[in-house]
């Protein structure tokens, strides 16, 4: 297990390399001088000239690269372009706000979609599997800034049941939560779809096999095999997909805060890059980049401490 | 057939109309009767640098006419943007073209104990511009001399007309407490030093910004006791979040605005400040292809702006006949060419031109390609093949600079759209000839229009003013570098218990607004 722990550690660590490089390089590709495209077209000489050297664009490239990573490894990712604020603090901020919108998203997509899946297993070609079967595909088809955006058009303009803005107000949990509910709505709703259809076909194989069998022949409960038995075998690979889930939608909320006007990652990297506010761009990166490794890699090792035969195949 | 309806320039005239009745000084006895209350606005990102003297300008300038003192504001004069004293002055005077007079009013304190808002904040204020980013706008200011407690004088190193209403209106002209800036060590980013204002100012970054009523403000009580501007980036979540009712005043953009204008939902009015952008397509005077200026003057005639106005913009920006925005001095009436693609052919073939293929950039924005699409169709029809070239906005904005390489040189046509202040002088400083090759990318000179610039800095008569703005965009056209397009509003959409009050490049005056 160890062993498997360090190729595994090491292997993020080579991507999250290969992202750093990337996300520096990002200066030179796009073109233009930086320094103008970050101030505007009518920035004076003077502010050029300042932020050239806020940003070490009149040293050397290699030297540039060294002097990111050496802040990137302490913690330093640069200072915001136009207020000077540490990136680091910036993204603190708003952190939490992504974390919880992701977490509730895929929270109650879990809560559905699992038991819809078993469901559907359980009783293959009824009329509940059919309909299970339709929904899926159904939600996995709609992309979820179509469904943001109905949301937000029904329940928040129409209906006015919901908010249509904003995280709620500061401390104010109830609010806060209220505010939630559109957006984790619209970025769960495909997740329903893949989860029940992921859990139904691996239940579908596990059910098929000897033990459950046995374990029928000897008269346990229904109940007891399915999520006692069968369930704690056909969940494995229904957990990869959920660490990947979990990761991809750090990156893919952007949608969802950019519709409802919630603070967090995504839409501070959209308003970075609109803005031409690299060190924020390039931070921001970084750390959605390096969550998303960090939770694939916690479901790597989740599965390989479930499935030893897993260790072995890296 | 009589068409019926609203259009688009009764619209906006009435529209303009109730913006001018915003601009009316807001201190009212009806305002203080109903004081109380919270609007809800929109700002399009966090304010990152609230210091005058090093901010991005929008939003930030909006918080800073809540929060400090400003010796002058915008008013209308009837169809045209004027200036008169703000509260915070009983005399704002220009004495001679050098030499602006101030008293402020007695009783204005600073919050935090930094005592009474006195002369020397204001020569500490104005004087620390000049080493800024914004020093531009105090390049004609020499300095301020204190002459009492509450009274002083700003000395113009030459004259400049325009300076009370391009400076002491806008952010540049706030005034900061010099007791409380040495506290600050000099300078400041997203927290006021001290505030002298009827709001207090909060943010939470990336969620709101919040004005909260100044417990030590002694003035004349706002309309609204708070203001919760929420950040919301995007202009269509902006219009979603009105519509949902969770905002009682957003700005819109065009196809929002044409829909609006079409079918105005119940409770809802619209309220335009101004319109202080300018669109034209611009022509490289010493490019070889473009070199005979009747082919320039054919393109100007070939070129279909009405349609433009339709396709590109539904209808909703006000026609283009010159740099100088609508409500300014020196506006235009008609331009000296009209669509005529007879004329454009019959111009082409005395210039001996057939065949002629051009190259039109542009920045890769909606409105500007459907736009750029419509040139390159009119031209198309006259005999002129354009290759329509879409740009981000990093090569775009350093194509027509010498400094920054060499595209200048291939540059034929573009689209191009500058903003301004409300003065006439500022859209006109792009095109002098120390301009070409850094702003005059149609690269023509003109000694008339160069000593007109002059003349119109230092001219303090308005009609003499129109008369030499009017004559410099003649001399513009003249060279058939120009085909003008449009002038974009800056429109907001509120509520009908509102009256909004903007200035005429879009700011919101958040302690001027009025109940209904």
């Amino acid at each position: 297990m160890l062993y498997y722990l360090i190729k595994r550690l090491g292997l993020s660590a080579v991507v999250i390399g290969l992202v750093v490089l990337v996300l520096f390089s990002l200066l030179y590709l796009i073109p233009g001088d930086p320094a103008t495209i970050a101030l505007g077209p009518r920035a004076t000489p003077e502010a050029i000239a300042r932020y050239a050297a806020k940003m070490h664009l009149d040293e050397p490239v290699w030297r540039q690269f060294l002097i990111y990573i050496g802040n990137a490894l302490t913690g330093d990712l640069g200072l915001d372009v136009f207020s000077d604020r540490p990136v680091t603090a910036i993204i603190m901020e708003r952190i939490g706000f992504t974390l919880a919108l992701v977490c509730t998203g895929m929270g109650w997509a879990m809560v559905l979609g699992i038991p819809l899946g078993c469901l559907a297993a359980v009783k293959p070609n009824s009329w509940l599997d059919r309909v299970t079967g339709v929904l899926s595909v159904g939600t996995i088809a709609v992309p979820s800034f179509l469904v943001s955006i109905w949301a937000l058009l029904i329940f928040a303009v129409h209906l006015r049941w919901l908010p249509a803005i904003g995280a709620g107000e500061p401390g104010d949990t109830a609010d806060q939560l209220t505010h939630l509910i559109l957006p984790a709505f619209a970025i769960g709703l495909s997740w329903v779809g893949y989860l029940a259809r992921m859990v139904r076909a691996s239940m579908l194989e596990v059910m098929g096999e000897n033990y459950i069998r046995s374990a029928r022949a000897f008269g346990l409960h229904p109940q007891r095999v399915i999520f006692g038995y069968a369930l704690r075998v056909a969940i494995l690979p229904t957990i990869t997909l959920i660490g990947m889930g979990f990761g991809g939608l750090i990156s893919s909320t952007v949608f969802a805060e950019i519709i409802f006007s919630r603070p967090g990652i995504g839409k501070l990297i959209y308003d970075a890059v609109m803005a031409r506010n690299f060190p924020i761009v390039q931070g921001a990166v970084l750390v959605a980049t390096g969550l998303y490794i960090l939770v694939v890699l916690f479901s790597d090792i989740l599965i390989a401490w479930f499935d030893p035969r897993v260790r072995e195949s890296l | 057939m009589t068409r019926q309806g609203p259009t688009r320039r009764g619209f906006l005239g009435t529209t303009a109309a109730l913006g001018a009745m915003g601009l009316v000084p807001g201190w009212t006895t009806a305002a203080l009767a109903r004081a109380g209350g919270t609007l809800r606005l929109r700002i399009d990102g966090d304010n990152n640098v609230l210091d005058p003297g090093f901010m991005t300008g929008g939003t930030e300038i909006e918080a800073q006419k809540q929060c400090l003192p400003f010796l002058a504001q915008y008013a209308r004069d009837g169809e045209t943007f004027t200036w008169e004293p703000s509260y915070f002055v009983s005399k704002l005077e220009q004495r001679d073209a050098t030499h602006i007079d101030f008293e402020l009013v007695e009783g204005l304190v600073w919050s935090g104990g930094y005592g009474p808002v006195q002369a020397s904040d204001v020569k500490f204020s104005y004087e620390r511009m000049k080493d800024s980013d914004w020093s531009g706008y105090f390049d004609a200011m020499d300095h301020v001399e204190v002459t009492g407690e509450r009274t002083g004088t700003i000395v113009l190193n030459a004259p400049f007309a325009p300076f009370i209403m391009i400076t002491l209106c806008h952010g540049p002209g706030a005034v900061l407490s010099e007791k409380a800036m040495a506290d600050a060590d000099g300078k400041f980013t997203v927290d006021f030093p001290a505030v002298c204002g009827p709001y207090t100012y909060k943010a939470t970054p990336g969620q709101r910004a919040v004005f909260a009523a100044n417990p030590e403000w002694n003035g004349p009580k706002p309309a609204f006791e708070r203001i919760e501007c929420n950040v919301i980036t995007e202009v269509k979540a902006a219009e979603l979040a009105f519509e949902a009712g969770e905002l009682d005043c957003t700005e819109v953009g065009a196809d929002t605005l044409a829909r609006y204008i079409k079918n105005m939902p119940e409770g809802t009015g619209i309220t335009v400040a101004g319109e202080l952008q300018y669109m034209w397509m611009g022509m490289n005077t010493d490019h070889p292809k473009l070199q005979d200026i009747r082919v320039r003057q054919a393109i100007q005639h070939a070129v279909d702006v009405d349609t433009i106005l339709q396709g590109a913009y539904s209808g909703t920006t006000a026609k283009s006949h010159g740099i100088i925005c609508p409500g300014l001095i020196g506006q235009r009436d008609s331009a000296g060419y009209d669509y005529d693609p007879a004329k454009a052919r019959d111009l082409l073939a005395e210039a001996g031109v057939s065949g002629l293929e051009l190259t039109l950039r542009t920045l890769n924005n909606q409105e500007r390609m459907l736009a750029a699409q419509i040139i390159q169709a009119n031209l198309g029809a006259v005999g002129i093949t354009v290759k329509v070239l879409p740009l981000d906005s990093g090569p775009f904005w350093e194509m027509g600079q010498e400094s920054k390489g060499d595209t200048w040189k291939d540059l034929e046509l573009w689209i191009m759209r500058f903003g301004t202040t409300p003065d006439p002088y500022e859209a006109t400083q792009w095109f002098t000839s120390n301009q070409v090759g850094v702003w005059n990318w149609e690269r023509w000179t003109d000694a008339e229009f160069d000593r007109l610039y002059d003349e119109g800095i230092n001219e303090t008569d308005p009609q003499k003013r129109h008369d030499i703005y009017v004559r410099m965009q003649e001399i513009m056209e003249n060279t058939g570098a120009y085909v003008w397009i449009n002038h974009e509003p800056e429109a907001f959409v509120h509520s009908t218990d509102v009256v909004v009050n903007a200035a005429p490049s879009g700011e919101l005056n958040y302690r001027r607004f009025e109940k209904a």
